[in-house]
């Protein structure tokens, strides 16, 4: 095993290698930095320049662009809360209220570091499962993709404190605009309103700049001012505080990279899934979870951390396969093929040398991109302190540019624009934008695996209950679920005898 | 009439000078468009090409664009680029339809599956007409297999049949507007197959892993998936949909006495929108034929695999209508499953 992984660094370390590498780790920076466009146009564009090339040159060359996608797409996504890629969304609840305070050096020395953290952790899980991955995509199927969904679902619902029933009503409506498009299990359109475009549901990328970055700049520009009032605390020195927090709080990274890998893995699901989802585990396990949402450092640190540990691990399913984790593997799929490597069972045993050379470039490009960030925090950092005069009409076209250079398409758009005006009214109105986002995104997933499921099941509910995977992903449902009234009843009762130890 | 009122009669009804300017300028603009016609089709091609892939980039047909794009460059009287772009929604519909409106210059062609487009124009409200289209030629075609996974108990095409008079046999498939429902239902019914399909599945590679995995009993899919798998130990090929199967120990639509299943294949046709000139299609046609036999494309279909076979613009018609005639006969099949 160790000869293969280090057959894979050595033809990695080569001049030509690592120059397309710093160049697709350039390009990843760039495209992952504006909105819209991302991993997946990246490759697009590079797909027909890789035709001449060595097949292990294009494999550094995506690799490169893969690992350096998600910092680029944390560093907007705090600077001006307008999430670069779609898993970058989940950085934009507690970077963006960071920048405001006058901590985007804090937030981005945070981001990147846990982004490298994070990336090297899921490498390893992958360096580590490569040769059983067919064994573990097989694991997973339609019983343990719904109940993976619930618990996903299940963990968001649990992290709206305080305002438990606003966030029952946005994960209420972020189920509800799931299932507009095609029903992929009995055919035929819901809710399109005879629009060829809602064929595939509300497309997610759109949605997601407008709840998020639209929504933002018309607060801002109700409120006026900047992002940031405190331009004194806009320090370089808090980019240094920013790395020693990601240390600080290593079980944050730890549990993030772990979802981040877990999540990754399994087909179809993508990276908002493990942002978002390592993110509710980490207000969920927080002694402060009100704190969430207003500047809470490990806010940041969870989502980057799993964000970079599913890159690795969604190849897993996609060479094992040829299942895409999301719309970037996809477009990676199609190089592959391209360069002669069919994806597929006989994939991990033809091609283990570029297999694992890819594997890390993955990580070289994640390491040099979170370090490429760190250089430019203070030039980043001072877009903070632009007037909302100057910076909404700039954001505002670029996050509207940025929809409609996804696909070409107009209505990407007007999506957006309708979103921003959703994310408008909950930001005024206080519901939280965190629910609907998961729910948008498992709800299509959650709705056809349960079918699907009972399909398998001849109608019978058993089949989520006779797995061993569904066995444990219920267990993880009832202990999320009743690990706050346990917890609470534990602290009461602690308090109760420490009272009366005192009283004595 | 005398002579002088002749004269004046032939003076009042002489056209003036205003009619001669209105006459120029009525005939100069039809003079100048039709000659801009011709010169355009003289000049074909004068601007870049837009090669439609109605499919999201990284899947099968845009690999088939993506590699043949560049290369029929060559091949064009005039220095221009053949863009492929991927305009993906609404299962492919979405790019048929802006090919099936775009100006029949030349300047767009797409690519088809056949008989996917077929099935979604039989559905209704698809947009476009199949048989109005101007077909350049195609790329080959995929026949369609059985497969079981690896270590499945069932041995053949009669253990289907034997196991669907106890229970349907399920088959793991995608949603009803999909190409492989389609052959699976046709495929089952002509075997005397009671099938139950386990729909939902997102793409080609998803459903065959939910086979492999037992989700189902069996799949049916192209036979390039299956000899991958097949490769891999994941999956067992039962029976090929081919005439004269390429696969040893399965059956083939011969010995299996249902011919019929030949006609369930995967076709990658290309085309243009409807009206493109007779000459702008003969060009475009000839650079598609002589793009699918240079040597780079041939080279790149024997490494990524794939079965790569030149169809002239008259057959690629030829099978619009043979599978059209096709899908119509099992029209109530498909609606009924």
């Amino acid at each position: 095993m160790l000869d293969v992984w280090l057959g894979g660094i050595q033809s990695l370390l080569q001049v030509r290698e690592l120059m397309f590498l710093a160049l697709g780790m350039a390009i990843g920076l760039m495209f992952g930095a504006i909105p819209g466009l991302g991993g997946a146009t990246a490759l697009a564009l590079l797909m027909p320049l890789t035709y001449g090339l060595e097949p292990f040159t294009a494999l550094a060359l995506s690799g490169g662009v893969m690992g350096a996608v998600p910092m680029g797409g944390s560093i907007t996504a705090i600077l001006l809360n307008t999430p670069g890629t779609a898993p970058n969304a989940a950085t934009c609840l507690d970077g963006y209220p960071l920048a405001q305070q006058g901590k985007a050096g804090l937030a981005i020395g945070a981001a990147a570091s846990a982004n490298a953290i994070g990336g090297i952790i899921g490498t390893l899980s992958v360096l580590a499962v490569l040769p059983i991955a067919k064994d573990l995509v097989l694991l997973f199927g339609p019983p343990e993709f719904f109940l993976l969904a619930t618990f996903g679902l299940v963990t968001t619902a649990t992290a709206s404190r305080g305002k438990v029933l606003r966030g029952l009503i946005s994960g209420g409506l972020g189920l509800m605009i799931s299932f507009i498009g095609y029903n992929e299990v009995m055919g035929g359109e819901r809710f399109t309103f005879g629009v060829d475009y809602l064929w595939d549901g509300v497309h997610l990328v759109p949605a997601l700049i407008g709840l998020f970055a639209v929504a933002e700049m018309i607060n801002l520009s109700v409120r006026g001012g900047a992002v940031s009032s405190n331009a004194g605390a806009v320090k370089i020195t808090s980019m240094a505080g920013g790395l020693l927090e990601t240390f600080k709080h290593w079980p944050t990274v730890l549990r993030g990279s772990l979802v981040g890998t877990v999540v990754g893995a399994i087909p179809g699901v993508g990276g908002v899934v493990a942002a978002f989802l390592s993110y509710s585990m980490t207000v969920q396990a927080s002694r402060n979870p009100e704190s969430f949402g207003k500047g809470n450092i490990q806010g940041v640190i969870a989502p980057e951390a799993a964000i970079n540990a599913k890159d690795g691990s969604a190849l897993i399913p996609t060479l094992a396969f040829g299942i895409p984790g999301g719309a970037e593997m996809a477009v990676f799929l199609g190089i592959l093929v391209l360069h002669g490597m069919q994806p597929g069972p006989m994939m991990l045993s033809q091609h283990q040398t570029e297999i694992y050379g890819l594997v890390w470039a993955l990580t070289l490009s994640c390491i040099l991109a979170s370090f490429i960030g760190l250089l430019f925090v203070r030039p980043l950092a001072m877009i903070t302190l632009v007037d909302s005069k100057i910076l909404v009409p700039i954001v505002l076209c670029v996050a509207m540019v940025g929809s409609y250079a996804i696909d070409t398409n107009i209505e990407n758009v007007v999506l957006t624009a309708a979103f921003g005006i959703l994310g408008y009214l909950m930001i005024r109105f206080d519901y939280p934008r965190l629910t609907v986002v998961i729910a948008l995104v498992l709800g299509a997933t959650a709705e056809r695996s349960f079918h699907q499921s009972l399909m398998i099941g001849d109608g019978h509910y058993s089949v989520f209950f006779t797995r061993t995977i569904c066995q444990i992903l219920i267990a993880c449902i009832v202990a999320w679920l009743t690990w706050p009234l346990l917890g609470g009843f534990f602290r009461t009762r602690k308090s109760v005898v420490l009272g009366r130890e005192g009283r004595r | 009439m005398g002579p002088g009122e002749r004269r004046h009669h032939a003076r009042k009804n002489a056209p003036t000078r205003r009619d001669l300017i209105a006459a120029v300028g009525l005939a100069a603009p039809a003079l100048l468009l039709s000659r801009t016609a011709s010169a355009a089709q003289e000049d074909f091609p004068a601007k870049d090409i837009t090669f439609i892939i109605p499919y999201s980039a990284g899947g099968g047909f845009d690999n088939y664009v993506r590699a043949i794009a560049p290369v029929m460059e060559k091949y064009l009287p005039n220095k221009v680029s053949i863009v492929p772009t991927n305009v993906a929604s609404g299962n492919g519909s979405r790019g048929i339809n802006q090919l099936y409106r775009a100006k029949p210059d030349g300047a767009t062609i797409g690519i088809f599956n056949i008989p996917g487009m077929f099935i979604l124009q039989q559905e209704g409200g698809a947009g476009y007409d199949l048989a109005k289209f101007t077909w350049l030629g195609g790329m080959g075609h995929d026949n369609y297999g059985i497969g079981v996974a690896w270590g499945s108990p069932i041995k053949s095409v009669a253990d289907l049949r034997t196991l669907s008079q106890t229970r349907p046999v399920k088959f793991t498939t995608t949603g009803p507007e999909g190409t492989a429902y389609a052959a699976t239902l046709i495929g089952a019914e002509l075997l005397g197959i009671k099938a139950q399909l386990i729909t939902g599945y997102k793409g080609s590679s998803d459903y065959v892993v939910g086979a492999i995995r037992g989700d189902g009993d069996a799949v049916v899919t192209t036979l390039p998936i299956l000899r991958r798998m097949r490769e891999g130990q994941a999956l067992r090929i039962l029976a090929t949909f081919e005439s004269h199967g390429s696969e040893k120990d399965a059956g083939d639509a011969t010995t299996l006495g249902q011919p019929e299943l030949g006609q369930i294949v995967l076709e990658r046709l290309i085309g243009a929108p409807p009206g493109v000139p007779t000459r702008i299609q003969a060009i475009l046609a000839d650079a598609l034929a002589k793009t699918m036999t240079d040597p780079q494309v041939v080279a790149w279909a024997q490494t990524a695999g794939v079965d790569l076979k030149t169809e002239t613009a008259d057959e690629a018609a030829r099978i619009v209508r043979d599978q059209a005639a096709f899908f119509t006969k099992w029209k109530k099949v498909l609606i009924a499953g």
